[in-house]
């Protein structure tokens, strides 16, 4: 029992001493941890916890540890990398890391990656490496390999060039490192090759070619270019469009244009663009700054060959002749230069007015002149024959052309033709106050207005139809073609082309000359007709219908001693002849007043109704009656008609006093006797001698047609004496049997041959003589008579 | 009932055998012999865990006990007496564990700073009589007594650091 209470306390005691036994040595991790913490935050332990919170490391031992890891990795390690293998927080490996770089010169921090200097020392061997291999490498490219910042790298290889890196950085674009043998390679290539160059070249085409580095290109160029080893220039800078101008071209290019211009004495501009000179004009004008050259359109031209031109279009101004300038002009200029050229040499001269320029040709005034007097014959006797050939109706003609012509242009123009018309109108009316002679002068200024104006029109008509003008000038005077055959007779060794282009120059002024020539024709022909002065005038016009209208007075009278049915025969002679000569007189005074045409003296119905046409309304009116009453039977109606005519027209009839009929009978009577003279037809001799003595016996004037002879002889029966009348009725008998046996012979001849021909001639002859016998005697009735009563 | 620290303690402790109180002389001895050797066992596997959180000691007859228990929290050490008595029907009924420190400072707490343990705590030592002895009473009454109230407790400012009130 005490044994066991001893046990128990033995137990208590070993309860005590297990109790307070070691308690003290154990420190739990919490603890542990714990305490570093608090020891941490006192400052007074510096350690760093590894990421898995196993261990903690000091300072230094990371320290270490990243200098190890740096070395293991052969100089270079990412600070992230560090952070893995270290483990620990990675606030801690940055600023180890950066404490490193700042102690240690050789290590740096880029980038966040720690490097040595021994890695760069390999770095930069094999760069100089793939330098030797290559020839030249690009910083980068390196940068890109090596992710390094292109700057760091720069630095780095720059400090280690031509130790360990054998090469050269170029000095224009210094993210290349050369080799010098890659230089003087490139160098001799670049060398050779622009040597080799003869033209203009893109610098950017050689580079694509031949794989130039275009840096180092264009260095290389400059240096050999300014050292003189190449010879030639870059132009366009070092940009695409660079051009390298070899000098050889340039000289080869300045040597052709001098010697082009020297030997052909001008210069094209186009060509010059082929051999690559791209503003021609401008070089042209640089290089020969000092020589006068004249500029064209395509081309320039030298002094000599303006010299050369000058020279031979004055020549042929002073001999008045005339010059073909093509074969002096280079053969290459065109056409429009060549006109510019021309112009300019002629202006330069200051001859435009002595000479006139003809495609190519120089033409002197006076050679023109003299070319236009060549037609003057020509003209001359074209303008009669057109004259003789019925002028009313070219006229008409071309009054018809003209209103066509009016059709086409303008209606103001047209407008003006009217009120010109009008104006002519009152003023024509305006002169029958106005008396014959001013008014005469005024209808030729008129006329010559007229005329100027219808030029003009031509002109306008010209310029729209070539055709219009065509026909005007074919009816105004002669075609070209004809005035080239003139002047290929008189000028001779010139080109159908010169000739054609003188013939068009003078064609105006040559129809121009010729209507004035022709309406000078007209004049005088016209007066000569009416009253043989040389220029007809109102009065003289007046006149003549005066004295012709006393005629038909007179004759009136002589008819109305016959009987009803001979004075109605000899009435209308009468009015065919005479009354229509005074209409016609009256018409054409009338028409020159209105329409400038002339008259002639073959005006037929039909040209009368045509002038008619064209009059106004008030003098139509009674002209129109007048000619009207030509067809009628009575001299009177005409007479009346006449008068009221001549009153409109403005015309003052004078009826014949005593002494004027006297006159007139006289006259009349003097010029029967002259035309007896000299008639030789037994026929007319007879008709002549019955009138005469007609106007003898009854000093009545008497114009009868030939068939009234025997109605006059009828009547002279009682009148004179016994051997005159029996004279007269033989010869009579005689001139019926020649009448009729011609007659005879005319049908004969025609139907039935020559077989009866041998009797007829003898019944002639004799007859024939027996005619010309008694003719004798017939004329000295009145002849003789004649004599006898002076 | 209790975490697995506490389970794996308890696990560790061995059991009892003898099943007699105070009263029966001789067993009682055989009894308190076994006591013993069972605290004895806890406080060295509480030491080896570094987890030693009381001091206990014994009258003579082992009827009484009494000594000292300390909590550590955030790193201060609140240290509490404590004292109980076997009672005489012990092992069937557990002996109950006094603070009188806390006497009236909690609402878990009879008269006299007897603590008031858990409603699991009775019927699990009832089921266990006569297996579990002292050392499952320190273990899964009073620690996880102390592991609840005292930080309660501190939290509520009725504990105060002892150096601190010192000081």
């Amino acid at each position: 029992m005490a044994a066991d209470w001893e046990e128990i306390r033995r137990l208590a005691a070993d309860f005590q001493r297990a109790q307070f036994a070691d308690t003290v040595q154990r420190l739990s991790e919490r603890n542990c941890i714990e305490i570093v913490a608090k020891l941490v935050l006192e400052k007074k332990l510096d350690v760093v916890h590894t990421l898995d919170g196993k261990e903690y490391v000091t300072p230094a031992q990371i320290n270490r540890e990243v200098r190890d890891e740096l070395y293991m990795q052969r100089g270079r390690i990412n600070v992230v990398d560090l952070q893995k293998i270290i483990n620990v927080d990675l606030v801690h490996v940055e600023g180890r890391a950066s404490e490193i770089a700042k102690s240690d010169k050789s290590t740096q921090l880029i980038l966040g990656q720690l490097i040595d200097k021994t890695y760069l020392d390999r770095l930069a061997e094999e760069v100089n490496d793939k330098l030797q291999e290559a020839g030249q490498v690009n910083i980068a490219e390196l940068s890109k390999t090596y992710d390094l910042p292109g700057d760091f790298l720069t630095g780095e290889l720059n400090a280690r060039l031509g130790r360990v890196i054998m090469g050269q950085i170029d000095q224009c674009n210094r993210g290349v490192i050369f080799t010098q043998a890659f230089v003087s390679r490139h160098k001799a290539r670049i060398c050779g090759l622009f040597s080799a160059i003869t033209r203009p070249t893109q610098i950017n085409n050689l580079l694509n070619l031949y794989g130039f580095q275009e840096n180092l290109l264009y260095s290389v160029l400059e240096e050999l270019v300014s050292s003189g080893r190449l010879k030639g220039s870059v132009t366009g800078g070092r940009q695409d469009k660079a051009i390298y101008v070899p000098d050889i071209y340039s000289k080869a290019q300045s040597t052709w244009v001098e010697s082009f211009l020297k030997q052909n004495g001008y210069l094209e501009f186009e060509p010059l663009t082929r051999l690559g000179i791209p503003d021609p004009v401008n070089y042209i004008k640089k290089k020969f700054k000092s020589s006068k050259l004249l500029f064209l359109k395509s081309a320039c031209v030298g002094r000599t060959i303006v010299d050369q031109l000058e020279a031979s279009v004055e020549e042929a101004i002073n001999s008045a002749s005339w010059v073909d300038l093509q074969p002096m002009l280079p053969s290459s200029l065109s056409e429009e230069d060549v006109g510019i050229l021309l112009n300019e040499v002629l202006r330069a001269m200051n001859v435009q007015s002595s000479a006139r320029l003809l495609s190519t040709s120089v033409v002197s005034e006076k050679f023109i002149s003299g070319c236009l007097a060549l037609f003057d014959d020509i003209m001359q006797q074209k303008a009669q024959k057109e004259v003789k050939n019925n002028p009313v109706f070219l006229i008409t003609e071309e009054d018809v052309k003209q209103a066509s012509f009016l059709l086409e242009t303008s209606a103001s123009s047209r407008k003006d033709k009217r009120d010109d018309r009008r104006k002519k109108g009152t003023e024509g009316s305006g002169s029958v106050k106005g008396g014959g002679g001013g008014n005469a002068r005024e209808i030729r200024i008129r006329k010559t207005k007229k005329k100027s104006r219808r030029e003009e029109d031509s002109d306008e008509e010209t310029s729209h139809t070539s055709q219009g003008r065509n026909k005007l000038g074919d009816m105004s005077f002669l075609s070209v073609e004809e005035i080239m055959q003139v002047l290929e007779k008189k000028v001779c060794d010139s080109s159908e082309e010169m000739l054609q282009e003188l013939a068009e120059q003078i064609l105006r002024p040559l129809s121009k000359l010729y209507q004035e020539v022709v309406s000078a024709a007209f004049m005088s022909t016209s007066s000569t007709g009416a009253g043989g002065s040389r220029k007809k005038n109102m009065k003289d016009l007046q006149e003549e219908i005066n004295n012709l209208y006393n005629n038909i007075r007179l004759f009136e009278k002589g008819t109305k001693l016959f009987s009803d049915e001979t004075q109605a025969t000899i009435a209308r002679h009468v009015l065919k002849t005479v009354c229509t000569d005074v209409t016609n007189v009256l018409l054409s005074l009338v028409a020159a007043e209105h329409m400038t045409s002339d008259s002639s003296t073959a005006i037929t119905s039909e040209i009368r109704l045509k002038i008619l046409a064209k009059l106004s309304d008030e003098v139509k009116c009674p002209l129109m009656k007048l000619h009207n009453s030509l067809n009628g039977k009575a001299i009177e109606e005409f007479l009346s008609c006449l008068e009221t005519s001549a009153e409109e027209c403005g015309l003052l009839l004078k009826k014949g006093d005593k002494k004027r009929e006297r006159q007139a009978l006289f006259v009349h009577r003097q010029a029967l006797l002259e035309q007896l003279k000299d008639a030789e037809d037994p026929a007319l001799v007879l008709h002549l001698t019955s009138i005469l003595l007609f106007q003898n016996v009854t000093h009545c004037m008497l114009h009868a047609p030939g068939r009234c002879v025997p109605h006059i002889i009828g009547f002279l029966q009682s009148k004179i004496p016994e051997d005159q009348l029996k004279l007269l009725s033989q010869y009579q008998g005689l001139v019926v049997k020649q009448l009729v046996v011609q007659g005879h012979g005319l049908e004969k001849n025609s139907s039935l041959g020559e077989e009866d021909s041998p009797v007829v001639p003898d019944d002639v002859e004799s007859l024939q003589k027996e005619l010309h016998s008694l003719s004798r005697d017939v004329k000295d009735i009145i002849l003789a008579q004649k004599k006898a009563s002076e | 009932m209790a975490d697995e620290a506490t389970r794996k303690a308890v696990s560790d402790i061995p059991l009892l055998k003898t099943n007699s109180g105070p009263r029966d002389k001789e067993l009682w001895v055989q009894r308190l012999r076994e006591e013993y050797l069972a605290l004895i066992k806890y406080v060295e596997n509480n030491k080896a865990a570094d987890n030693d959180w009381f001091r206990l000691e014994s009258n003579k007859e082992g009827t009484r006990w009494f000594g000292k228990c300390w909590y550590i929290h955030e790193l201060l050490k609140y240290e509490f007496d404590l004292e109980f008595d076997i009672p005489v029907t012990y092992p069937a009924t557990a002996p109950e564990v006094a603070i009188p420190e806390l006497d009236g400072k909690t609402a878990k707490m009879y008269r006299g700073g007897k603590i008031c343990l858990t409603d699991h705590f009775k019927p699990l030592w009832a089921r266990n009589v006569p297996k579990f002895g002292l050392a499952h009473l320190m273990a899964l009454g009073l620690g996880p007594w102390l592991a609840v109230e005292i930080p309660d407790l501190i939290a509520k400012g009725i504990i105060e650091h002892k150096e601190q009130q010192n000081s």
